[in-house]
């Protein structure tokens, strides 16, 4: 992979991971679950786990997404939630991945990730009120996020089965 | 598309979610509900339960600074009585819900409403 395709690819992916953030925040926050997403960004990071070789751009990707993300529309505390929340999926993605190579699909990896980013998000909150006990809402946030997590391993499982039909992407890891 | 370790992961996952709900289960119940928190020259006096509190009472306070006379209506906290000059706190009337207070500068004293509601502060911090 040459170096303008790599920054061309990783900005592509920012992008889109940031409009599905745009199309995520205008969806209301559900009155059942507060703090319950649907981490739609969390497809582009889960993807991007998949088809890039190099962990580091992978990385990257997520560092990018979450300065932008603040930009576009965020303030300094969701900029806190989801920097804990998306580091500590990313490397519990990582480590998922690689624990049984061939027996995890992209689906348990993905909701991994979102398991792990509602950690994330309580430990923040727990540190902001200063109260250990929040935490005992995480049930109800990690049945709504390992729900939608499946949903979004569905469907990156769905985008690289046909992004490895391309040729261009033959030199990459698709690993399917 | 499912395999079997997924869905031993989702499973675990599932597990490792009800943790803080055991080991909180084990060490005890934390009390909910709000609370008035007296203080007097920012060092605090007394703690009374709000939300399980029925009826009236009436609490003397004395300090060095002067007198202050609470009454505690139910779910609600008024100072009705007191010998400093503007009287503004009486005119603060009942408070009840969480961040309202009630100050009486010349004396250091004031009366400030707490929540140690857990879902309520961290459904409130999750939202923001």
């Amino acid at each position: 992979m040459n170096k303008t395709f790599r920054i061309v690819f990783i900005g592509l992916l920012v992008s889109q991971a940031l409009a599905l953030y745009t199309i995520e925040s205008m969806i209301p926050v559900p009155f059942i679950a507060p703090g319950a997403k649907l981490g739609l960004t969390n497809l582009i990071t889960v993807v991007a786990l998949y088809m890039l070789n190099s962990k580091k751009d992978v990385f990257l990707i997520i560092i990018l997404r979450l300065f932008l993300s603040t930009i576009f529309g965020g303030n300094l505390s969701t900029l806190m939630y989801g920097a804990v929340g998306a580091l500590l999926s990313y490397y519990a993605m990582i480590f998922v991945k690689n624990i049984e190579k061939d027996k995890i699909s992209i689906i348990g990896v993905s909701a991994a990730g979102a398991f792990f980013h509602n950690v994330g998000q309580l430990i923040v909150a727990s540190v902001i009120v200063q109260n250990i006990a929040v935490t005992l809402y995480l049930p109800i946030l990690s049945i709504a996020g390992i729900g939608t997590g499946v949903f979004i391993g569905v469907t990156s499982n769905f985008i690289v089965k046909h992004m490895s039909k391309l040729p261009f992407f033959n030199d990459l890891n698709i690993s399917q | 598309m499912f395999k079997k370790w997924d869905i031993i992961i989702i499973v675990t996952l599932l597990c490792i979610s009800f943790i803080p709900e055991i080991v909180f289960g084990i060490m005890g119940k934390h009390y909910n509900g709000t609370y008035a928190e007296l203080t007097i020259d920012g060092k605090l006096y007394k703690k009374i339960n709000l939300s399980e509190h029925r009826g009236d009472e009436q609490i003397d306070i004395k300090t060095s600074y002067g007198e202050n006379i609470v009454e505690i209506k139910d779910k609600s906290i008024k100072v009705i009585d007191a010998d400093c000059k503007d009287k503004i706190c009486i005119r603060s009337g009942f408070i009840s819900e969480p961040g309202q207070i009630v100050v009486c500068l010349p004396h250091k004293f004031m009366i400030e409403i707490k929540s140690s509601d857990i879902m309520a502060n961290s459904l409130r911090c999750l939202n923001e």
